[in-house]
């Protein structure tokens, strides 16, 4: 089944530019997919879409069937977002309260709430600190907060914006560890990177993208041969001719 | 961004931490009043139960301490002006200048009721989350007519928000510009522009970032508040600081 239906999507800014131009995309249920291409290539315009904080100017785009311009509270809750910038996410004073701001906006119930947030924290390792101030948090443990507030909102699709950026190896194991269980325990991964070399080994599918399209779409063994003609780097395994091995070993 | 609000609530298990924060904002308006009605008999009495309050609940106020600095040295300030101020018989003359019993006397008097309501603010802040601030004045306001309470709660949340972020990126714009020798810059209106509107344009981008992410997690201003229940303590508390004032005022 295709969780996420795109036809012939396009989206203009206000100020002329084309962010996206004509995108034809399904993405399957339980599928793991890393979208790469290099900066301003419409990466984090296109995922922008898939919870309706943009809209299309021109196409439709489709979640479980349902437009999102129909239910863009249905589109917010289907596709949980961790931002680029982790820094920028954080909207609550203490851990805790950052991560029931979701559930509190869906007028879940108190117990609800409580039982949905003691589960993201524990998910994501993070129900020791409940009480420490987001702000004071390492680079790895605030990525993997945004993704605890994205969990307390029980998305089935879950997309990372250069989830890597900015961390650092430890940070960036964590944060992979962490995309990986979610992955197993059944949801919808939808990954942007310029880099690679960290991911690609565990995706079922890479898309490139460059001035708005999509130029590639396919198995990462096959697409990966040609990262270099549209400004991506290329894993250093595969110069070699050998395999990309897995992060976490 | 860590030591951004050293005047922000600090996680803990007290009896101020578990009172409910209705009745908490009830105590902070009657303390304030009373306050400025009594001498030093009764602001004696009132800090000393705060004193006591604090050292009961272990409160850890040390990180207002940088907070608080700015504040002693306006309180200073208040207290001068206060003692040059008032006229009477001339204990002290300094040229021009007189001080006398009874401006000292007064200005004790205001800077020690200024003091003591900073003091009982910072605990209510210190031990109240904000989303219960908010819900609790969310629940004062509703009997008000014509007031949308949950919109002007919301918005009183948001502004307890967004504080941090401008001041961090003024802070940091204003030591980007340090390292860039604007110090040697003598003329406060070009410094003062040069800073302003930085820190205005960030501030509207942060914001913005964060309007998005709050955007992405559905806020909107119907939702589900923590609940506020007045229990027994509530109770006892209100009555023991009830009678306290009482007495204070009588006397
Ligand atoms: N609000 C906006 N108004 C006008 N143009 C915009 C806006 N946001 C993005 N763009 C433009 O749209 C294009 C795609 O930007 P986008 O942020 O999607 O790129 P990206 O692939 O995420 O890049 P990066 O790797 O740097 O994150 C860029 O050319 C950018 O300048
Ligand atoms: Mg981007």
């Amino acid at each position: 089944m295709n969780i996420i239906e795109i036809e012939n999507l396009s989206h203009r800014f206000g100020d002329g530019t084309l962010g996206l131009d004509g995108i034809d995309l399904d993405i399957r249920q339980g599928s793991f997919v890393v979208i790469a291409g290099p900066n301003g290539s419409g990466k984090t315009t296109l995922l922008r879409h898939f919870n309706a904080l943009l809209l299309p100017t021109a196409g439709c785009i489709r979640l479980a069937g349902v437009s999102t311009v129909q239910a863009p509270v249905r589109a917010r809750r289907l596709v949980g977002m961790v931002f680029q910038d982790a820094d920028s996410q954080i909207v609550g004073e203490t851990v805790y309260e950052d991560v029931a701001f979701g559930p509190r906006n869906l007028r879940l119930g108190s117990g609800e709430i409580e039982r949905q947030v003691a589960a993201a924290l524990e998910t994501v390792g993070l129900a020791q600190i409940g009480e420490k101030r987001p702000h004071l948090l390492s680079g790895g443990e605030k990525r993997r907060l945004a993704i605890a507030g994205v969990l307390a909102m029980q998305p089935r699709v879950i997309v990372f914006d250069e989830p890597f950026s900015s961390l650092d190896y430890p940070g960036i194991r964590q944060v992979l560890k962490q995309i990986l269980a979610l992955h197993r325990s059944g949801h919808t991964i939808v990954v942007t990177t310029h880099d690679l070399e960290k991911i690609i080994a565990h995706a079922d599918r890479l898309i490139l993208m460059q001035r708005g399209r999509v130029v590639r779409d396919g198995r990462p063994a096959k697409v990966m041969m040609e990262v270099e003609k549209f400004g991506v780097r290329q894993p250093c395994a595969v110069r070699l001719g050998q395999e990309v091995t897995p992060w976490l070993s | 961004m860590a030591e951004l609000t050293p005047f922000g609530f600090v996680a803990g298990d007290s009896l101020l931490h578990r009172l409910d924060a209705r009745f908490k904002i009830l105590f902070l308006i009657g303390l304030s009043l009373t306050s400025v009605r009594v001498h030093f008999g009764g602001l004696a009495v009132l800090t000393l139960a705060l004193a006591g309050v604090i050292f009961y609940c272990r409160l850890q106020l040390k990180s207002a301490y940088r907070e608080l600095r700015y504040f002693l040295i306006l309180l200073t300030l208040v207290f001068v002006a206060r003692v040059l101020s008032t006229g009477g018989a001339a204990a002290i003359s300094l040229g021009a200048m007189t001080v006398c019993v009874s401006g000292v006397t007064a200005a004790t008097l205001v800077c020690w009721r200024l003091a003591f309501i900073v003091l009982v603010g910072l605990c209510f802040v210190a031990t109240t989350r904000p989303v219960q601030i908010k819900a609790a004045i969310q629940w004062l306001l509703k009997p008000v007519p014509l007031v949308p309470e949950k919109k002007v709660a919301a918005m009183l949340g948001l502004i307890m928000r967004f504080i941090p972020v401008i001041l961090n990126q003024a802070r940091q714009t204003a030591e980007a510009q340090k390292a860039r020798g604007i110090e040697n810059r003598k003329n406060p209106v070009y410094r003062l522009t040069r800073l302003g509107f930085p820190i205005l344009r960030r501030s509207f981008e942060c914001a913005d970032n964060l309007a998005v992410a709050m955007e992405a997690r559905c806020f909107n201003a119907n939702r589900t508040d923590p609940e506020l229940s007045a229990r027994r303590r509530d109770w006892i508390a209100a009555g023991a600081l009830a009678c306290l004032c009482v007495a204070l005022l009588i006397n």
